[in-house]
């Protein structure tokens, strides 16, 4: 006997991300799901943006690590709110895992939330968490060509963030050639380059941040 | 290693739908999986059949169904088959493209006994 099912197979993960969402939504809170491979920079640009958003937008932080909770310590000094999420094994945040950090965070305290994803190119793109948008960084010490080899992260992102910037002489990192790799794969994608070593594009990353937050609540 | 979470999902949402039908034992599900998704079938396959273990499901063929990238020209309409990531119309060579498959992960169905 054959039995029809025709469900997707996230269908679980998904529902409990709208849950996710709408508890955000009602904390007037914009969410960022950022994404990367290890190393690319995701807590140095929570740092930076740490600092660039004193003043202006209160941000949040939810940290997954597979292990420690270096992230969250790094983060300390910035006071902000911050919640460390060790996954164990797991190699990406679901939205089970989000939900369960929801009560250690007041979440009225906050504009922004960036849900830092665990290091990897692969696995945090399958799951929705109850994101707004999801963010990525590609360092130019990675090679140009990744958007290609992992297409679902660079597809399901709004925005791509190409870090170290700074660094760009030392390797052979074809920036034009990442770019339009990326576009290839997802034609809206928005870009830019940035450095959290030296500051450069930070300013417009703010700006992206404030402008979405506008967008989605009708002022700052 | 997505596909841990992934084959427990399958695992979850097949046996369910079993029970309530009423069957005793699953023999083959059957899956449609898009080449974005970067899911990898032996992987998923390894995965579903160490869950399935001592389950309803434990033995059951996992059967995929692999979907291409898909895109519809958001200027003349036209559907055509995305290769290497080239998201141009053939037709009007329009850059406006939607994708419209190739991102699938559904459970289609079931054969039980």
């Amino acid at each position: 006997m054959k039995i029809s099912v025709m469900t997707d197979i996230l269908e679980a993960n998904d529902r409990i991300a709208a849950v996710n969402r709408e508890i955000f939504d009602s904390h007037r809170n914009l969410v960022i799901n950022l994404m990367s491979s290890p190393g690319a920079g995701k807590t140095s640009l929570l740092e930076r943006t740490g600092d660039a958003l004193r003043g202006k937008l209160r941000l949040g932080v939810i940290a997954g690590d597979i292990e420690t909770t270096r992230d969250a310590e790094r983060l300390e000094r910035y006071q902000l709110p911050v919640v460390q999420l060790t996954t164990g094994t797991a190699c990406h945040l679901d939205a089970n895992m989000i939900a369960s950090a929801l009560p250690h965070l007041d979440l009225s305290q906050i504009d922004v939330l960036i849900i830092e994803n665990v290091g990897n190119l692969v696995c945090p793109a399958e799951f929705r968490v109850g994101e707004d948008f999801k963010v990525m960084i590609l360092s130019v010490a990675e090679g140009d060509e990744k958007p290609l080899k992992y297409p679902l992260m660079f597809r399901e992102s709004a925005l791509l963030l190409i870090n170290k910037i700074d660094l760009l002489q030392h390797t052979n990192f074809n920036l034009e050639e990442a770019k339009a790799n990326a576009r290839r794969v997802n034609p809206d994608l928005e870009i830019m380059d940035i450095s959290c070593t030296t500051g450069q594009g930070i300013e417009d990353w703010i700006s992206w941040l404030s402008q979405r937050y506008q967008r989605k609540f009708g002022e700052t | 290693m997505h596909e841990m979470a992934i084959a427990r999902s399958i695992l979850d949402i097949a046996i369910a739908a079993t029970e309530k039908e009423g069957a005793q034992r699953i023999t083959r599900v059957n899956v449609v999986v898009g080449e974005l998704r970067g899911i990898v079938p032996l992987q998923l396959t390894f995965c579903f059949g160490l869950l399935a273990e001592n389950t309803i499901a434990s033995g059951a063929h996992l059967n995929f169904e692999i979907t291409p990238v898909q895109g519809r020209c958001g200027k003349c309409d036209e559907t055509f088959l995305v290769e290497d990531y080239r998201y141009i119309c053939p037709k009007c060579h329009g850059a406006d493209i939607q994708t419209v498959g190739g991102t699938e992960l559904r459970l289609r169905d079931i054969e039980v006994e």
